[in-house]
């Protein structure tokens, strides 16, 4: 049997401050497994740890406990110049990855894939004011259909942001202070007082 | 065969990935449209194909010939065109001098003619002809500095046409242009399309919608959407947000 496209191990990451008290100031959490091709709807506040868990995923951020492993490799493993062929982050337009380089790339083995199996879409811009939506779907859609796992952020203000992730997620990920939820989907997230609270009115776009 | 095709491109800076896998394929006397937001990759992928820049992977094959690597001056001998973003004129000169200076017989015999340039017969005959096809008949003799916006644009199309390419690039030839001088360069379009391959970079998408036969869409580098405006136009959430019924 095959490894599954992506396994979070036991993942840890805090932030502390302080040398002799130090003070934990932000801890995320995260264990779960995503066997097979998926569109992944990711919700949360702002300073939830969205960010830092795409971060943690694609091998940029490096993590205090646990692991990431994409298809059966460990992403901190892998040289930094090809973590992006197993999971590329693209933040908006463009792609960001500023990597923690713990140890040189000699050290580190090769990606064993050439095209990304894992891609985190941060924060798209689904513009009202053209048709750009419906062609980025299709692509979330495409990629899927490659068997590629596809991860969309999406902090939803509108009543249409409710209706894109119904129409194109199949599993949702609510992180909340550092901690996940995960649904099959919004009318079971939204049984969640959390997650009500943070969608405010737009919850009853959901049911 | 397309006439230039490109497979499976990339292209990155550091460790940011600019073109990611990109497949195009461009036929010949076809009106073709790159679109994408701001950022997504498309004066890149523009810079890769008109050679301004090596692809890290992937090959560029132009009429069976394959160029990826080549200069861009050898490129341009092949008959590959391309008018920039930023405008590219020479403000001082008159626009059939601009013109005339483009055509390949004038550049073949070095800058040093200058001074009989706009008074040489033929070539100044031919110059006065690819004026007129992009609607600046009259203009001759005006600097290309006192030119409209507009026609400054045009005049740009028209020094790219003067080197009487087999394929024109155009990068955004609306920017910055109000509604009308919009239509006068899509009517420009229209005229010099017919015995002309042409690819044009451009984020109006109503703009292209109206004028292109196939219409390839970028975003984070890749290829997302590709076919005829009226396929693209088909989906169901293009259809709402063109139709403003998600404002």
């Amino acid at each position: 049997m095959s490894a599954p496209l992506l396994a979070v191990d036991g993942l840890v990451k805090e932030y502390r401050m302080g040398v002799f008290k130090p003070k934990t100031t932000f801890r995320i959490e995260a264990d779960f497994t995503i066997e097979k091709p998926t569109v992944i709807g990711v919700m949360g506040p702002n300073g939830s740890g969205k960010t830092t868990l795409f971060e943690l995923m694609t091998g940029s951020n490096a993590p205090t406990a646990g692991r990431v492993m994409c298809a059966g490799q460990n992403i901190h493993r892998v040289k930094t110049g090809e973590r992006d062929r197993l999971a590329i982050h693209y933040h908006q337009s463009y792609q960001v990855r500023h990597f923690d380089r713990s140890r040189p790339d000699f050290m580190l083995e090769k990606a064993k894939s050439d095209y990304p199996l894992i891609h985190l879409f941060d924060e798209p811009q689904f513009n009202t004011q053209d048709g750009y939506i419906g062609f980025m779907l299709n692509f979330f859609r495409k990629l899927r259909a490659e068997e590629r796992l596809v991860f969309i952020c999406l902090h939803p203000t509108e009543t249409y942001h409710i209706e894109l992730l119904n129409d194109v997620c199949e599993q949702f990920i609510f992180v909340h202070h550092g901690t996940l939820t995960h649904a099959d989907s919004l009318p079971t997230l939204a049984a969640d007082p959390r997650f009500q609270d943070y969608l405010g009115n737009l919850v009853t776009a959901v049911a | 065969m397309a006439l230039l095709e490109a497979h499976h491109i990339h292209k990155r800076f550091g460790d940011q990935v600019v073109l990611e896998n990109i497949t195009l394929a461009f036929e010949e006397n076809r009106l073709n449209g790159i679109m994408g937001p701001n950022g997504a990759g498309k004066t890149t992928c523009f810079n890769v194909l008109t050679g301004r820049y090596k692809p890290d992977r992937g090959r560029i094959v132009f009429d069976g010939e394959d160029i990826g690597g080549l200069p861009p001056h050898k490129i341009a001998r092949k008959g590959i065109a391309r008018s920039f973003q930023l405008m590219n004129l020479f403000d001082q000169y008159t626009a059939i001098e601009n013109i005339t200076l483009a055509l390949p017989e004038v550049r073949a015999r070095g800058m040093s003619m200058m001074h009989d340039l706009s008074t040489d017969g033929e070539t100044g005959d031919k110059a006065a002809g690819i004026l007129a096809r992009i609607g600046l008949a009259g203009k001759e003799r005006v600097e290309a500095r006192d030119l409209s916006y507009g026609e400054r644009r045009a005049l740009e199309i028209g020094v790219a046409l003067a080197a009487a390419p087999r394929i024109l690039f155009l990068d955004e030839p609306t920017a910055g242009l109000g509604a009308e001088a919009t239509g006068s360069i899509a009517e420009l379009i229209a005229e010099i399309r017919r015995d002309l391959t042409i690819v044009i970079i451009e984020h109006d998408m109503q703009f292209l919608f109206g004028l292109a036969d196939k219409i390839t869409v970028i975003h984070w580098g890749q290829v997302i959407a590709e076919g005829t405006p009226a396929s693209l136009q088909e989906d169901e959430w293009v259809k709402r947000s063109s139709l403003g019924g998600l404002a």
